[in-house]
């Protein structure tokens, strides 16, 4: 499903944020990415979710190989993947259902086909009754979830996770990853980067590590 | 096709409702836009005004021809009549000249005190107006044996449509400057609304939105805009048709004329909103595409 050829990521100004990182992830697998904060986590994340290119190596995710992928077909790759991010990137002028509805309606998708599958990805993270609410109005467990169900709408065949339970306190941040592993479970990819290493230790899934943009195992 | 079209409404219908939830920054807008636009469209009704007053003036004769002293006023006519360009001619005789200015002058007992006739024969011409046709009739006229000399009583009227020429002119280019200020008014209200929705943008682009998908509503918003600021030009043209209307009228009265001002005229009046629209959505466009080149954002 994901993998990654020898990559470099260098930004302007000499910092080197990848150096060398290659690493397989299956189809159908969960994998946790860990490391300190600037390890490289996020940029690695953002290199297969094309919200930026690496400066050498090659990257396949779901049969595409993102260097040979042009600016106009990024949008269509990015349909095929779903991703959650650590501080949600919710929008708070729109309701819970607009805000999860907004994978399905940038692809077109209209009418009672929107409806159905926003409500079933709400059933799914337990947000059904506050649909019409606004994201401000929720607790953050709760806006988190709202990011999921708005990652899993679209019914995307890999999930990538920066930090999704960054900002949570324990028992709302096992019950976020045990939402992943239900997806897991249905056949999803997934891609979870965190420096909680508990979650690691709970749910016994591979582990590939980073530390100062290098790979330090790969298990 | 028909998710295609639903789509558009949709987002029309979106952006429709957005510019009601915020009517005091498009209020501003529009009127901005509306100022912008009368300027113009008011030159052009007074021009187009100013034209009719100078066509309803040609219908007197376009050239009177005075003839040699003996010649023979009706083999003249006749010559005359062979020439391209003319619309019709009419034969006053010296003996009617005569008695016409008798009638109009008042100096008939002057008149009778002379020996012999001193008016010439007149050959009256009426001709479609072309300035350019004017003149070369002008010019065949003259190498008439019979003709001594033409005189066009439509000069004042030709230097009327040089002068039009020129305001028309003027117009033009006020307008494509103006226009040209409205391209720029809707880029940066376009631009400050990208800025904005900035958030939005991002996650839309996340989410798999395409540039397409994101244009869509500033595009929208911008030819909306441009259209009800073209409505609101045409709104305020009106009103100051309105208010010279009195004066106007008064002023024919005067001159015993019934000539009122006209408007804009209902096919200019879409030709304008419709320009409104396409140079609103220019300059939406414009911006947007500035705004959302890679790096820019």
């Amino acid at each position: 499903m994901i993998e990654l050829n020898h990559v470099f990521k260098r930004y302007p100004g000499g910092n080197e944020a990848l150096s060398d990182v290659s690493f397989a992830v299956d189809k159908g697998e969960m994998v946790f990415l860990t490391g300190h904060s600037g390890a490289g986590k996020s940029t690695l994340l953002k290199l297969i979710s094309l919200m930026e290119r690496p400066t050498r190596g090659q990257i396949l995710v779901n049969g595409h190989n993102l260097g040979r992928l042009s600016p106009r077909r990024v949008p269509y790759f990015r349909r095929e993947i779903g991703v959650v991010f650590q501080d949600n990137k919710l929008l708070n002028d729109r309701t819970v259902f607009d805000n999860v509805a907004l994978p399905l309606v940038v692809a077109g998708i209209t009418g009672d086909e929107v409806r159905k599958r926003v409500q079933a990805a709400l059933d799914k993270v337990g947000l059904l009754a506050r649909a019409r609410g606004y994201p401000l109005t929720l607790s953050g467990g709760e806006q988190q979830r709202v990011g999921i169900a708005r990652a899993i709408t679209h019914r995307p065949a890999l999930l990538i996770a920066d930090e999704p339970t960054g900002n949570l306190d324990a028992a709302m941040s096992d019950e976020i990853i045990d939402l992943f592993k239900d997806f897991n479970d249905h056949g999803v990819t997934v891609l979870i980067a965190t420096h909680e290493t508990r979650h690691i230790e709970r749910l016994q899934k591979r582990v590939i590590a980073l530390g100062r943009g290098h790979m330090v195992a790969a298990a | 096709m028909k998710a295609y079209f639903a789509r558009h409404i949709q987002v029309f219908l979106a952006t429709l409702g957005d510019l009601m939830r915020h009517p005091g920054a498009s209020f501003l807008t529009i009127a901005m836009i509306g100022v912008t636009l009368a300027l113009p469209a008011g030159l052009y009704v007074g021009l187009l005004n100013l034209k009719q007053l100078s066509r309803s003036w040609d219908q007197g004769g376009a050239l009177s021809v005075y003839l040699h002293h003996g010649a023979s006023g009706q083999a003249a006519l006749a010559a005359i009549r062979r020439l391209p360009g003319v619309q019709s001619a009419r034969y006053i005789s010296p003996r009617q000249g005569l008695r016409e200015f008798e009638r109009q002058s008042g100096f008939g007992h002057t008149l009778s005190a002379l020996h012999e006739n001193p008016l010439p024969g007149v050959v009256v011409i009426h001709t479609p107006n072309s300035p350019q046709a004017l003149a070369a009739l002008a010019a065949a006229l003259r190498t008439q044996t019979s003709v001594a000399h033409v005189q066009s009583n439509l000069a004042w009227l030709e230097r009327l449509d040089a002068a039009l020429a020129l305001g028309h002119r003027v117009v033009t280019i006020l307008g494509a400057l103006l226009g040209f200020a409205l391209i720029l008014i809707l880029g940066n209200t376009t631009r400050v609304a990208v800025v904005n929705r900035a958030t939005e943008i991002e996650v839309i682009r996340l989410v798999g939105g395409t540039d397409a998908f994101i244009r869509r509503p500033f595009l929208y918003t911008g030819a909306l805009l441009g259209g009800l600021g073209a409505l609101c030009a045409l709104i305020l043209l009106e009103l100051c048709l309105l208010l010279l209307h009195g004066p106007v009228h008064s002023l024919a009265l005067l001159y015993a004329s019934k000539y009122s001002l006209t408007g804009i005229g209902a096919g200019n009046a879409c030709k304008l909103v419709a320009l409104g629209t396409v140079l609103g959505w220019i300059g939406a466009r414009w911006a947007v595409g500035r705004q959302l080149r890679p790096g820019v954002q």
